[in-house]
């Protein structure tokens, strides 16, 4: 019953986020991809650091570092 | 109005403004930095992360207090200094003011404190929601600011009312989602990216040249570097944005901006990288210029021609012919409420500020006293009044957009070796880091100034022109409030500058102690019980 709840409330937002790119890109372009571009930079310094330790931990391992 | 008293209001507003964006950008791009480390802190629970945000938290937190106590005085200073201003378009211009101060500012406000002093008392989710919050809040007062000057440059979502001689609302989604206020939202707060991003780059990069902190230097400037990277490109591409913008709703700062004095011919319209604009005899001198480049650049087309500052100069001349005639007729609907005399007004009111520009050199600025002899004479100075300085526009933009592909250039290079984990055997990348953090802020800076002094002659764009928007004060008067403020800003410019070298040098806790480097092989940044819980 949980794991349905989940998934409905991840449905919610999964709609409420297509009506809300559908509405946004349509009046303000802009400001939609300041939002998603955003999130994307966070995400892409975020996964950096992440590499950054699977790198630390290989090269402890005695694999290749390098990306 | 006396003019040096409007000039010494724009030199006034100019240096504050300046001042306080020296603080800005670095607080827009820091907060969702500091967001991302935390975020990694959160994820994978290793304990570097926490202290990355702690200690460029720590730097944010010093400039963070200086930039508010330097934004304060400017949303009084419109009251003060410009009180013709805000009277015009107060209804307009109070809106978004009000919602920054109400929503944005209280919400970054608030949050920094629990983000400064709840990392004991919050959970990590609860820590880094609120680390979010300021980040947003930070951005949204940067949103609502730039709304209001988005009005300032495009005039959307109000109209001119006679009865009350002020500008009014009518539709505020107009005034919010104008294309203009988007796209210099979006082109500033990420310009705030890329210089957060540069000063964390640069600042690592200095731990590293002394071999000082270096597990801790390394994450901040990968994380740094790829923000920078995309940052980078993400403001180049809203400056191509914001340009075209220019050429469709302000082409006189456009043509400024490119030094174009005759309408081009397309397609092998060149677009001119290198001149000395002479305001005076309205050419360029040293031309380089590449052909088939301006078109698309600008008007993203081969075949739309680029209208010059002769032909615009022209077209003024005509505007302002009319806009005389809605002015002398707004004159006489207010003295007796002539209903023919509204009608007249209604019929050249898009043209009213061209006769505002006009009305400055009339004979004792009153428009009644034209006649057929000195009317070309005063149509000539008010049309030549519609183009802004050329020279600082035309070499304001270069110093930007060469500093912007600079940037893309450093991160680009710093991201790439970081990833490989060579960047230690790059100094010169790094000296280049160290030494480029203050130019995000000088581009930003440059940026401003391209913005603002290719709006003028006008405060409102078309609307209201700068001489008629100051208050009635006395050179003295401003005079002396002007050295007050260059001093006391100089003052919070030399106390961040001394915070920043001091907690900057002492870097993170725990970590002072150098270590060696060992031969030239690759460089192991891990230490035993530094990551001692592993999100793998």
């Amino acid at each position: 019953m949980t794991r349905l709840l989940q998934i409905a409330a991840l449905a919610v937002v999964l709609v409420f986020a297509l009506l809300f790119a559908v509405v946004a890109g349509d009046y303000a372009p802009w400001y939609f991809a300041w939002m998603v571009g955003t999130v994307m930079i966070i995400l892409i310094a975020a996964a950096g650091a992440v590499l950054f330790e699977t790198q630390e931990a290989g090269r402890a391992d005695g694999r290749d570092p390098s990306f | 109005m006396d003019q040096g008293v409007v000039d010494l209001s724009r030199l006034q507003f100019a240096l504050t403004a300046l001042y306080h964006f020296q603080f800005v950008p670095l607080t827009l791009g820091m907060t969702f930095l500091l967001a991302a480390m935390e975020t990694v802190y959160v994820i994978t629970g290793k304990p570097i992360y926490k202290e990355m945000t702690q200690f460029w938290g720590k730097l944010f937190g010093i400039n963070f207090a200086i930039g508010v106590a330097t934004g304060l005085t400017m949303e009084f200073e419109f009251g003060t200094n410009w009180s013709m201003y805000s009277h015009f378009m107060g209804d307009v211009f109070g809106a978004p003011l009000a919602i920054e101060g109400m929503m944005a500012f209280f919400l970054e406000s608030t949050f920094v404190g629990l983000m400064f002093f709840g990392w004991n008392r919050l959970s990590r989710g609860g820590h880094l929601a609120v680390t979010y919050l300021v980040a947003l809040g930070s951005n949204l007062s940067a949103l609502w600011i730039l709304v209001a000057n988005g009005f300032m440059q495009d005039p959307v979502g109000a109209t001119f009312n006679p009865d009350t001689m002020r500008m009014e609302f009518t539709d505020f989604a107009a005034l919010v989602f104008s294309d203009d206020a988007q796209a210099k939202f979006v082109h500033t707060t990420i310009a705030g990216f890329v210089t957060g991003a540069m000063f964390v780059m640069g600042i690592s990069a200095y731990y590293m040249l002394r071999r000082q902190h270096r597990e801790f230097a390394a994450r901040s400037f990968r994380m740094a570097a790829l923000f920078g990277v995309i940052s980078s490109l993400a403001v180049v591409t809203l400056g191509d944005a914001l340009g075209r913008l220019d050429y469709l709703v302000q082409p006189t700062k456009l043509a400024a901006m490119e030094g174009i004095w005759h309408t081009t011919t397309p397609p092998a319209a060149p677009w001119t990288a290198f001149a000395i604009p002479d305001d005076v005899a309205q050419k360029n001198y040293a031309e380089i210029n590449i052909p088939f480049v301006l078109g698309p650049l600008v008007a993203h087309s081969f075949s739309t021609a680029i209208p010059g500052i002769i032909d615009l100069e022209q077209k003024a001349r005509v505007n302002t012919v009319r806009g005389i005639k809605a002015v002398m007729a707004l004159h006489q609907y207010s003295e007796d409420k002539d209903p023919a005399a509204l009608a007249t007004f209604k019929q050249y009111e898009q043209d009213m500020g061209y006769g505002f520009l006009a009305q400055r050199y009339a004979p004792d600025q009153d428009l009644s006293k034209l006649t057929a002899d000195n009317t070309p004479a005063v149509l000539d100075r008010a049309a030549r009044d519609t183009i802004p300085n050329v020279f600082v526009e035309f070499w304001g933009f270069r110093m930007m957009v060469a500093c912007g592909f600079a940037f893309v250039l450093v991160f680009a290079f710093g991201a790439y070796f970081s990833l490989r984990n060579e960047i230690e055997k790059h100094p010169w990348l790094l000296r280049a880091s160290m030494w480029a953090i203050p130019l995000p802020i000088i581009a930003c800076e440059y940026g401003w100034i391209v913005a603002e002094n290719g709006r003028q002659p006008w405060t409102v764009y078309g609307w209201l022109p700068t001489y008629m928007s100051a208050s009635s004060h006395s050179v003295g008067y401003m005079i002396f409030s002007l050295i007050g403020f260059v001093l006391l800003y100089s003052l919070f410019i030399a106390a961040e500058l001394y915070l920043m070298f001091k907690f900057a040098r002492l870097g993170p806790t725990d970590h002072a102690a150098p270590k060696p480097l060992e031969g030239g092989g690759p460089l192991t940044f891990s230490r035993p019980g530094y990551a001692d819980k592993s999100w793998q």
